[in-house]
């Protein structure tokens, strides 16, 4: 026999050794679990067709080393794969809880009692200087708290649309109390509209840009909003040009958040990335598989 | 008597303006002969008029309100406006500077200035200089605010810098998985890319948090919450492995120490 041959033989026992393994495994697995009512019965079956064919000893063999497999592995082989499926199920209940608590967080997610009252005297202030201005803040104001509080939340809010909405409200709030020292740009395709979106990143990306990158800065500057398509994928960024990233500063509770929830929701699919571009400011990208429609 | 001058300092003109209309009410006597959009502004301005009172915003760009306060209150009264913070009101509580809420409330003003009015008249017969202990309550306040909530502790390195094409990527150091020193780089790993910076171990180890990174090797600093398990290969090598990432990583004899059995 020449060597080639030899090894085809090899191969086909292994995997028939393989393959038989592999069927004992599972009658054995099947036998641990099994009830003794329906063990009985398959002996009983198992006799009657011997016996039809008058070769009796692969039935009491069978019955044999069945009764003493059950009798001496079933238990332990039982309990381990009860065991199994019970870690499998507490896997999964453990993501389900944390999907749950970071869920949880972001609904929680407050308006800041610190912006509420500044927009508050703002349109105080503007109702006797410029009561068309206090209106227009005043409405800005309403859809923001619209889309943020809670217990307003609509259904339907996670989409790239809506959570643009919100921002512009946010910004147009913002604009009025810095006037010159914050330009806000857009560049948001009418098409992601109704692109499904996680509900507060974006909102929590604006906010740190102004709050870290903008309002530190004496002029001032400006926040740009972008999406786009790459490839398979949904890219929102947010640009500020303000004072930076400081490296020793924490990257606080927010960025953490949509990290976590970018985790839970998407897994390795989705990221945060931050940047500082050459003319100095942040980037903030969200990178996240593009669909077109929320599922049914 | 000629009439007090006062200095309006705040990052937010409608906020200027609200303070403003509010004291043409409240005192109709008192000349507003500035107002400054940012700390930097109000100390000039402050150095320029010399106003007898300063209402000072205190979260400002270029200087905070506090800052803009220990260059100006020798000279003049200082009044802080600022808004719900709970540390800042603690702060004004035990000391005697004032304060005012905002959005600032017309009856608030009208007792702070009654209140101003009696010290300046005090002031203006006593010839009194300001309150001597406010240096050292604005320095109590500046260490209380600027690093509210944080313990003293000494800051470390929470973002590295990596370039990536034509700009700089920050990376958090939650997010990173570990380093590992490659020749003349120092390879920075997450979950999902690797990115090479030119910072050594050395220096990353002087700047990280010891509490966060751990050397375990020569050439690896891994972040501790991102240890999986230890265990030992046939070698007897204790090995790590990294949540997120599928390699292992060795654990050198002088470092093993540091994950013996309790």
């Amino acid at each position: 026999m020449r060597a080639s041959d030899i090894n085809r033989v090899l191969d086909f026992v292994r995997d028939a050794l393989q393959e038989a393994s592999k069927v004992w495994w599972r009658f054995f697995d099947w036998l641990a679990v099994v009830e003794w009512r329906q063990l009985f019965l398959t002996w009983f079956f198992v006799m009657i067709f011997f016996g039809m064919v008058h070769t009796p000893e692969p039935g009491v063999w069978y019955i044999f080393i069945s009764f003493a497999v059950k009798v001496l592995a079933g238990g332990k082989r039982k309990a381990e794969l009860m065991a199994r499926e019970a870690t499998t199920q507490a896997n999964v209940a453990t993501l389900e809880r944390r999907l749950m608590e970071a869920q949880m967080a972001a609904l929680q997610a407050q308006v800041e009692p610190h912006f509420l009252f500044n927009t508050l005297a703002l349109i105080g202030q503007l109702i006797e200087t410029d009561p068309k201005e206090a209106a227009r803040v005043h409405a800005h104001l309403i859809d923001y708290l619209r889309s943020t509080l809670p217990q307003m939340r609509q259904r339907g809010g996670a989409t790239l649309g809506k959570q643009v909405e919100l921002s512009r409200a946010y910004l147009a709030i913002m604009q009025a109390r810095m006037k010159e020292r914050l330009q806000v740009r857009f560049d948001v395709p009418d098409f992601l509209g109704s692109t499904p979106f996680p509900p507060m990143m974006l909102q929590t990306l604006i906010e740190n840009a102004i709050k870290h990158g903008l309002e530190p800065k004496i002029e001032g500057g400006t926040v740009a909003v972008r999406a786009l398509v790459v490839g398979a994928d949904l890219h929102v960024e947010v640009c500020d040009d303000g004072v930076g990233i400081d490296p020793h500063a924490d990257d606080g509770v927010g960025l953490a958040n949509i990290r976590e929830r970018l985790q839970l929701l998407y897994g390795a699919e989705a990221a945060l990335d931050i940047s500082t571009p050459p003319g100095g400011g942040a980037c903030a990208t969200i990178r996240l598989p593009y669909k077109m429609m929320e599922d049914a | 008597m000629k009439p007090l001058t006062a200095l309006i300092a705040d990052d937010e003109a409608p906020m200027r303006d609200l303070l403003r209309s509010r004291l043409q009410q409240a005192w109709p006597d008192l000349q507003i002969v500035a107002e400054a959009a940012n700390g930097v502004e109000a100390v000039e301005l402050g150095e320029k008029f010399r106003p007898d009172i300063v209402f000072l915003d205190i979260r400002m760009p270029g200087l905070s309100g506090i800052e803009a306060a220990r260059r100006l209150y020798e000279r003049s009264h200082i009044v802080f406006a600022t808004a719900y913070d709970q540390y800042a009101l603690d702060a004004f509580e035990q000391g005697a500077l004032d304060y005012l809420l905002k959005p600032v409330s017309a009856e608030r003003l009208a007792t702070t200035c009654a209140r101003l009015q009696a010290r300046m008249r005090k002031n203006a017969t006593a010839e009194a200089a300001p309150p001597q202990d406010i240096g050292q309550q604005l320095a109590k306040l500046t260490s209380l605010l600027e690093n509210k909530g944080k313990p003293e502790k000494p800051t470390y390195l929470r973002w590295i810098q990596a370039q990536v094409g034509a700009s700089l990527r920050m990376v958090s150091t939650r997010e990173i998985l570990f380093f590992q020193s490659d020749e003349k780089y120092t390879r920075v790993q997450t979950a999902a890319a690797e990115f090479l910076i030119r910072k050594t171990l050395k220096e990353l180890l002087d700047e990280l948090d010891p509490d966060e990174f751990w050397r375990i090797h020569r050439s690896t600093l891994v972040r501790v919450d991102a240890i999986a398990e230890v265990k030992r290969d046939l070698r007897g090598r204790q090995m790590l492995k990294v949540r997120g990432y599928p390699g292992e990583l060795e654990v050198s004899r002088n470092h093993s120490y540091l994950f013996q059995q309790m």
